[in-house]
């Protein structure tokens, strides 16, 4: 990203600018009432992580968030909202104003604990300025391919079981009692 | 973007040209589709309005101007209004990154009176490192219109039609997927430009540490993947919702699918989208299987040295060597699109089920064994 | 990557097709029938059953479709490296590690082929 071309293209406007689409849609997830729009205000702040990752030239990233996040598991999420009768979901969702502020309160307290407990460890600081140092100079997509392969062999091969058992539990889901695929 | 404001501006104006050339084809391709169609089932097509038919789409855009607009009382309007803006988003994306010219490399000249630097512009809407990441990733957003569209319209058999149009288009983007590794591992690279540049000259197949070069083939990628190009062209017409995959919008079962309460301008935009992913197609089928913008045999430097023979002034050499490699690209496009049309006319269209069957069961074992071959023949033919 | 100009583009595209479809909103005429606001469903009065079941199979085939993907995207940055590896010899390494990979993932395709999950009636 070119700092240096005109004042609208500079990385801080372009960083605020999605920081705050990301943000907003973020807050819109957990403030909608119809959970349908929850979703699509989820693939939005997707979609503003995914270009944050470019402006981080983490562009690799980017495409695989697009790609795998808000290309299939939210669409896995909004094809399901479609299955239901979205009436009950809307008078579940209780809109008392007092009761509502306690739930998001609570829920954004307990999530900065645990952020800050993350990155104020010394554990991560360490790890993360040896290899951000070292990925820099070189294409990324390529690094991230060899370290995949060098250091991280057994993770990917492992990932590959993962799925597996994901891919049958959820066949496995999918013919449980009282569904349209239950064993009869 | 560019550094100083010319470049800025012109590389602004030619995003904006080329999504205009995007929807402006669209005309011209219906009109080519519906006169095709024609003529393969034996009629004659739109002849009345214009010479040839030919202003029968303005015609028509001028009809569908006029149209009523209406809601249904059970539709969402955010959605329902949302949907067709959002279905021209992923596939001018996609198209934009796709290089349609050779880059121009313009040496400093002199205007209004003031100097401007040397420049390269590239022929493409911008420059995307990852290519086919980025439009792998802005193409599998594109199920978001089909099922907005169908639940904004609180039609339940739009949301049918919706949902069975979403399932084609993720169970096929997994062929499509698969089907680009092998073109990966054929380039090393993600990188459009990358990938053309690698198709260069005649055929040559570098094998054992010995080059075999065929002189009267051009060296591009068909002959090194075909099975990969097949169940590339084939999924993208499932992406597109085209027949022979058509069933979501089938004409005749479910009257139009998850459009159905859709009519006059917002069905177009439609159209638009579904035709901008048969360019999208097109493209990606020219650019990685058959040399995108270069003329076969000659290579993007050998063109411009003979343009150079004849043009006055490098500047204006480099501009026309630009347009020519356009033009270039421009035929294999209307190639392809051709191909598209035809084969809309000519096959039946799949029952849902065989539709599923064959995306899961035939096209992605065959695109896996596509991979897994091509993995091993260039590890062979690399030792 | 030019972020700047995706994002222009981008709102640039949605703001032409809100125009043009406010534009075309302004043109047409206005004439309200309740008979026109009524869904669609191919001429006869819309019936609503009491509980309709949508089928899992929409389920079934997004879930298993974001496996099939993932373990595609990781085959990317394989492709991406793959003639680098070629080229230092290390051949045999990167074509074996891949294999297990896909022999896991055939494995799932096999079994989810033979046990009728993406059947579709």
């Amino acid at each position: 990203m070119n700092a240096t071309s005109g004042v609208l293209m500079t990385d801080a406007f372009l960083f605020w600018f999605l920081a705050i689409v990301t943000l907003v849609s973020a807050l819109s997830v957990i403030l909608m009432v119809n959970p349908l729009f929850s979703a699509l205000s989820l693939v939005m702040s997707m979609v503003g992580v995914a270009a944050l990752f470019v402006t981080m030239q983490a562009y690799f990233l980017a495409g695989v968030q697009l790609i795998v996040y808000a290309g299939a598991v939210m669409v896995l999420f909004v094809m399901v909202l479609m299955l239901f009768d979205l009436n009950l979901e809307k008078k579940a969702f209780s809109r008392g104003p007092g009761s509502s502020f306690l739930k998001i309160a609570s829920v954004g307290l307990f999530a900065g604990l645990l952020i800050g407990g993350v990155v104020f460890s010394e554990l991560m600081t360490a790890e993360n300025a040896e290899t951000t140092a070292t990925l820099a100079k070189t294409d990324g997509t390529r690094a991230l391919g060899r370290l995949l392969f060098e250091q991280y062999l057994w993770g990917f091969e492992v990932l590959g079981v993962l799925l597996l058992v994901v891919a049958i539990g959820a066949v496995a889901l999918s013919r449980s009692k009282g569904g349209t695929h239950a064993k009869h | 973007m560019g550094s100083d404001s010319l470049e800025i501006s012109i590389n602004v104006i030619k995003m904006i040209l080329i999504f205009l050339m995007m929807v402006q084809a669209v005309p011209i391709l219906v009109w080519l589709e519906r006169r095709g169609s024609a003529f393969i089932q034996n009629r004659l097509g739109p002849n009345r309005v214009g010479p040839l038919g030919l202003v029968q789409l303005l015609a028509d855009a001028v009809k569908f101007l006029q149209k009523e607009e209406f809601i249904p009382a059970k539709g969402i309007r955010v959605l329902y209004y949302a949907a067709p803006v959002i279905a021209l988003v992923p596939a001018t994306l996609a198209f934009l990154a796709i290089p349609i010219g050779a880059p121009m490399s313009l040496e400093a000249f002199e205007l209004f009176g003031s100097e401007w630097g040397p420049y390269r512009f590239a022929l493409q809407g911008y420059e995307v490192g990852v290519g086919i990441v980025f439009v792998l990733g802005v193409s599998s957003l594109a199920a978001y219109a089909v099922l907005l569209a169908g639940w904004g319209s609180g039609n339940k058999y739009s949301i049918l039609g919706a949902l069975r149009a979403s399932s084609q288009m993720i169970s096929y983007e997994l062929a499509l997927g698969l089907s680009i590794v092998g073109v990966i591992l054929l380039y090393g690279s993600f990188n459009f430009s990358d990938m053309i540049l690698a198709q260069q000259g005649p055929l040559a197949i570098k094998a054992f540490g010995r080059e075999l070069v065929i002189g009267w083939l051009p060296n591009w990628g068909i002959f090194f993947q075909p099975l990969g190009a097949i169940l590339f062209f084939a999924a993208t017409f499932a992406e597109s919702n085209r027949l022979p995959f058509d069933l979501p919008e089938g004409e005749a079962e479910l009257v139009a699918g998850f459009h159905v309460e859709y009519g006059g301008f917002k069905m177009l935009l439609f159209f638009i989208g579904e035709y901008g992913h048969m360019m999208v197609a097109s493209g990606l089928m020219a650019t990685f299987y058959f040399g995108g913008y270069q003329v076969p045999f000659m290579s993007p430097d050998q063109v411009l040295a003979w343009v150079s023979t004849w043009a006055p002034g490098a500047n204006s050499a480099a501009v026309i060597s630009s347009l020519l490699h356009h033009v270039v690209f421009l035929v294999k496009i209307a190639v392809f699109l051709w191909i598209f049309i035809h084969v809309r006319w000519t096959l039946p269209r799949f029952r849902y089920d065989q539709l599923m069957d064959l995306g899961w069961k035939t096209m992605l074992p065959w695109a896996l064994a596509n991979t897994i071959l091509t993995a091993i023949v260039i590890a062979v033919a690399a030792s | 990557m030019p972020l700047g100009g995706v994002i222009f583009i981008t709102i640039f595209i949605l703001l032409f097709g809100s125009l043009l479809l406010f534009l075309a909103s302004k043109v047409g005429r206005k004439v309200s029938d309740p008979v026109k606001a009524q869904s669609y469903e191919c001429g006869i009065p819309v019936q609503e059953k009491k509980d309709t079941k949508m089928s899992v199979k929409f389920y079934l085939t997004a879930i298993l479709f974001i496996i099939f993907d993932i373990e595609i995207i990781f085959m990317y940055p394989w492709a991406l490296t793959f003639r680098d590896f070629l080229d230092r010899g290390q051949g045999i390494y990167i074509l074996v590690s891949m294999g297990f990979f896909l022999l896991v993932f055939i494995f799932g395709l096999f079994w989810e082929i033979k046990s009728k999950a993406l059947e579709w009636d």
